[in-house]
């Protein structure tokens, strides 16, 4: 196989996904058929509808889509619909309640997926801040929610995570 | 118990023979939470969500495969069928090793295989309170155990040393209740010698008394401080020591998760924090409700109607208190965590302090900096802050109390129904009693932060190593040195396999060279037989014997590593080579370090062995640290030699040499050597390749070169080119 040592921007024309009756993600790129798709987000915190990797199935790189825009409907939708699948992380929407119980914090949350609760041994270990309001929870077991915007909250939320963050 | 979900028994009942394995979702095809149930037997897999009706059902003869394929946080089933693949079900991380284990049945269902054996790792089993999954082997959850409250683990530091701090006790009560006796003397002065003006010798015996107190006082203060200052002294030894024996007793996969600069600071501060909750604190607290009682008693003897007024402000106090200690808990552990994130970065630049200068970003990591900073401001104002209004809040309260009693008290006197000493010792030792508020304020936050000290210290403490010594471990003598490799699978994060079912057997006294692709998992395959790490499945056999049932040390004794980041301690080279045998003598040293090439080089140094590397002193070069690591790696005359890149930055001469040298060394121990330069690994009895996680190729150099289209012909041919191009030989 020829190395390529260039990124390879993907054009409007040359990318086309749909979705199989299973459920997998598939589509044509640059000319060629693919049974099955993988995406990436390349900057999943900064960018989250830029910049996705496409691969095919044996995850080798077919080619960059710079924003998810710049798709045909069908295939934006479609692609949107596997990030989302793909990058399992909740948005908050409130939070109901944080609490200390014997050295263990307990999260109630409600997140665009529906209500969840997360577990943290700690604070400082279990929380991120990539910049702005945001925030990304990540609970003992790897389970991780986002609040994409915590002054944007609700004020019952912002209370609760007031003395937190 | 059975180690499956119980399928409900309305899904049962539509099964037509017994489930071979059934199991829960947490997510919904569409990605959001729910629920959806899932059984597998012989002929047909089906799928529930709340209806009864199946949602999905597939005949085992309809598929070719099944798969995981593993998203971020989540993953999904996948199951190849004759018109494609079908996602048959998602879920979060948390499920993903029983997921693993559906997508091997299903597929060795369908292709007619032998099926695995379901063993109790692929199941995540959750604690019922906190909803943590459990570790393995164990039903007790490490998180909810009840292992005491933490206030009371700290106590028990203080139990060797219960003679001194009861003598410390004894002399606090001692001198609490002295305190409360100059206010009574004045009382007798004002009521028994000034107001009825009696001359004579009781002044003199009053004031004698008071100065005797007062002396009494000073001496007792003095030496329970300094019991204090002792006891306090040995407790944060001890506190340490535990935390560093914890630190050191954790594994490797603990500190790749964490910048390791942090535990610098928490180690000393967390530390000093619980002291000082278990000498001041303790002593405080004590002696401060000792004196409440104490005064209580007096004052209600003096005057009872007059005190009930006096102290109808303290249970407003006390309320308040109650109310605001989870409040100053939380910000104090703010204020902390911003303190540690500034340590963090601190440390952090510290330790790249090169790429720092070298491309000139010292302004860049200095605004970094402040923007830290500046939230470590925020919070101390915040936190300390709150004390600044409940601080008068409390004068004012106490006040009140005084006030009342001066009116009242005031008109007592007036109407001759107490006397003038009662009122002036009523005032006095209501004084003391407000007037230590401060000290109220400052156990509040002693204890919030010793409190918070300790569940940090307990958390290093409590936190199980991810590589436990057996219970029994099996002994092992002198090792022969025979390896094998099981199926082994592991991954860093447990959803994101970086070796994929090795197996290798490896006979006593051979040599494997391990090449592949950079990130393709050489280092990870020796960090595991080294066991930094516990494979997620699959077993490494030593002589045949498990290498979960040796006990590390054992199993250390027996293998000597070159790492590939080359790290020297602050010491002597002799120090350092000496590292795993301390006991060397300097001509084993020598030897050693004759063998790894690095004698000559060593001795032409100005201070020769004693030369000090590592943090301070002098710097080696990239290839003289390695042949360094190489000299502690065979000093103590190890049976599984590891070389990761070892000869990595020398110079092709002195590798030829340092090959020469091992190669006798080598002779009878099994080596597993990593290099990229595939010249360094011709002596190497077979050639394992590794690709992507998975061994890919075996064999010696030759067969390897047959395979025209092989990996390691590739890079073979890739390496030839390029030294083609700058015109020198490999
Ligand atoms: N401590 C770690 N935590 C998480 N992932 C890791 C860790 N160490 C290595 N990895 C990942 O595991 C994979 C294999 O790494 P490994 O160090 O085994 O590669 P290697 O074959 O030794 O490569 P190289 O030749 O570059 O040394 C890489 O993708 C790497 O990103
Ligand atoms: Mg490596």
């Amino acid at each position: 196989m020829e190395q390529q040592f260039d990124i390879r921007m993907l054009m409007k024309t040359e990318i086309a996904l749909t979705r199989n009756k299973g459920g997998v993600l598939q589509g044509m790129v640059c000319g060629k058929r693919h049974e099955e798709l993988i995406v990436y987000r390349c900057f999943p915190f900064q960018y989250e509808s830029s910049y996705l990797s496409i691969r095919d199935a044996k995850d080798v790189e077919l080619g960059i889509v710079r924003d998810i825009g710049e798709l045909d409907p069908e295939s934006a939708a479609e692609l949107e619909k596997e990030l989302q699948l793909r990058y399992f992380l909740p948005k908050v929407t409130r939070v109901d309640r944080v609490k200390n119980k014997s050295g263990l914090w307990l999260w109630e949350l409600q997140t665009h997926l529906g209500p969840t609760r997360l577990a943290m041994r700690n604070l400082h270990e279990h929380i991120q801040y990539p910049g702005g309001g945001r925030i990304i929870l990540t609970d003992l077991n790897g389970k991780r929610c986002e609040i994409t915007d915590w002054q944007a909250l609700d004020s019952h939320s912002r209370k609760q995570l007031e003395e937190i963050v | 118990m059975t180690i499956m979900d119980h399928l409900p028994d309305r899904f049962r009942e539509q099964l037509t023979s017994a489930p071979l394995f059934c199991c829960r979702t947490d997510l919904l095809l569409d990605g959001s939470f729910g629920e959806q149930w899932m059984a597998v037997t012989e002929e047909a897999i089906t799928v529930w969500e709340q209806e009864d009706r199946p949602k999905a059902k597939f005949s085992v003869l309809t598929l070719s495969d099944a798969r995981v394929s593993g998203g971020i946080g989540g993953g999904s089933l996948i199951i190849e069928t004759y018109e494609g693949p079908v996602v048959l079900a998602r879920y979060t991380a948390a499920l993903a090793s029983m997921f693993g284990f559906a997508a091997k049945l299903i597929g060795a269902l369908a292709k007619q295989e032998e099926l695995p054996v379901i063993s109790e790792r692929d199941l995540p089993r959750y604690c019922p309170t906190c909803g943590h999954p459990l570790g393995e082997g164990t039903q007790v959850c490490q998180f909810c155990m009840n292992k005491g409250k933490a206030a009371a683990r700290v106590l028990r530091y203080a139990k060797p040393y219960k003679r001194q701090m009861a003598t410390a006790a004894f002399l606090l009560i001692l001198t609490t209740l002295i305190e409360l006796v100059p206010p009574y003397i004045t009382k007798l002065i004002i009521d028994d010698v000034l107001q009825p003006k009696a001359a004579g010798s009781a002044l003199l015996i009053f004031v004698v008394a008071l100065g005797v107190t007062t002396v009494l006082m000073a001496v007792m203060q003095t030496v329970r401080g300094y019991i204090g200052i002792w006891v306090g002294s040995k407790l944060m030894g001890d506190i340490r020591g535990d935390i560093y024996g914890s630190l050191m007793r954790l594994s490797l996969a603990y500190f790749d998760r964490r910048q390791t600069s942090q535990f610098i600071g928490r180690v000393n501060s967390d530390a000093e924090s619980m002291r000082q909750f278990l000498t001041d604190g303790v002593i405080y607290v004590t002696g401060e409700l000792l004196r409440i009682v104490a005064i209580s008693v007096i004052i209600f003897s003096l005057d009872w109607q007059l005190s009930l007024l006096a102290l109808l402000p303290v249970p407003f106090m006390i309320v308040a208190s109650v109310t605001i200690w989870p409040k100053v808990g939380r910000r104090l552990y703010q204020q902390w965590r911003s303190i540690f994130r500034l340590n963090t970065m601190v440390g952090e630049s510290m330790q790249g302090i090169r790429v720092v200068k070298a491309f000139g970003r010292e302004n860049e990591e200095m605004s970094r900096y402040d923007g830290a900073n500046a939230e470590v401001v925020r919070n101390n104002i915040k936190t300390e802050g709150l004390w600044q209004f409940i601080f008068p809040a409390f004068h004012l309260i106490a006040g009140i109390g005084t006030l009342l009693i001066w009116y009242y008290g005031g008109g007592k006197v007036l109407g001759n129904e107490i006397q003038l000493g009662v009122l002036m010792a009523l005032v006095a030792y209501l004084g003391m009693l407000f007037g230590p508020l401060q000290w109220v304020s400052q156990m509040v936050n002693w204890a919030s932060n010793a409190i918070a000290a300790a569940h940090r210290i307990f958390e290093i403490m409590d936190t199980p190593s991810e590589v436990p010594d057996a219970d029994r471990p099996a002994p092992l003598g002198k090792i022969q040195g025979s390896v094998v490799f099981e199926g082994v699978t592991y991954g860093y994060e447990k959803h994101h396999p970086v070796l994929k079912g090795v197996s290798l057997r490896v006979q006593a006294g051979e040599m494997i060279g391990l090449v592949g692709h950079s990130g393709a998992g050489k280092s990870t395959f020796i960090n595991l037989l080294c066991r930094f790490y516990d494979t997620d499945e699959g077993s490494i056999l030593i002589d045949g014997v498990p290498i979960r049932q040796i006990s590390q040390s054992d199993l250390r004794r027996q293998i000597g590593v070159v790492l590939q980041e080359t790290f020297l301690f602050d010491g002597s080279i002799a120090d350092n080579i000496a590292y795993s045998k301390p006991d060397a003598t300097p001509e084993e040293i020598m030897r050693a370090a004759k063998i790894a090439n690095a004698h000559d080089f060593i001795v032409r140094l100005p201070d020769g062995y004693d030369t000090k590397v590592g943090e301070r002193g002098h710097k080696l070069s990239g290839g003289e640290k390695q042949r360094v690591a190489i000299a502690r790696a065979i000093i103590h005359d190890p049976r599984i030699l590891i070389l990761d890149e070892a000869t990595a930055s020398v110079d092709t001469e002195t590798e030829r040499q340092i090959q020469e040298a091992i190669s006798r060394l080598v002779k009878g121990r099994t080596t597993f050597a990593i290099a990229h330069r595939l010249s360094t690994l011709r002596n190497a009895d077979r050639l394992v390749v590794l690709d992507r996680g998975k061994i890919v190729e075996v064999g010696t150099h030759e067969q390897l070169l047959e395979k025209t289209d092989g990996v390691y012909r590739k890079l073979v041919d890739a390496q030839q080119e390029m030294s083609q191009i700058r015109g020198v030989s490999v």
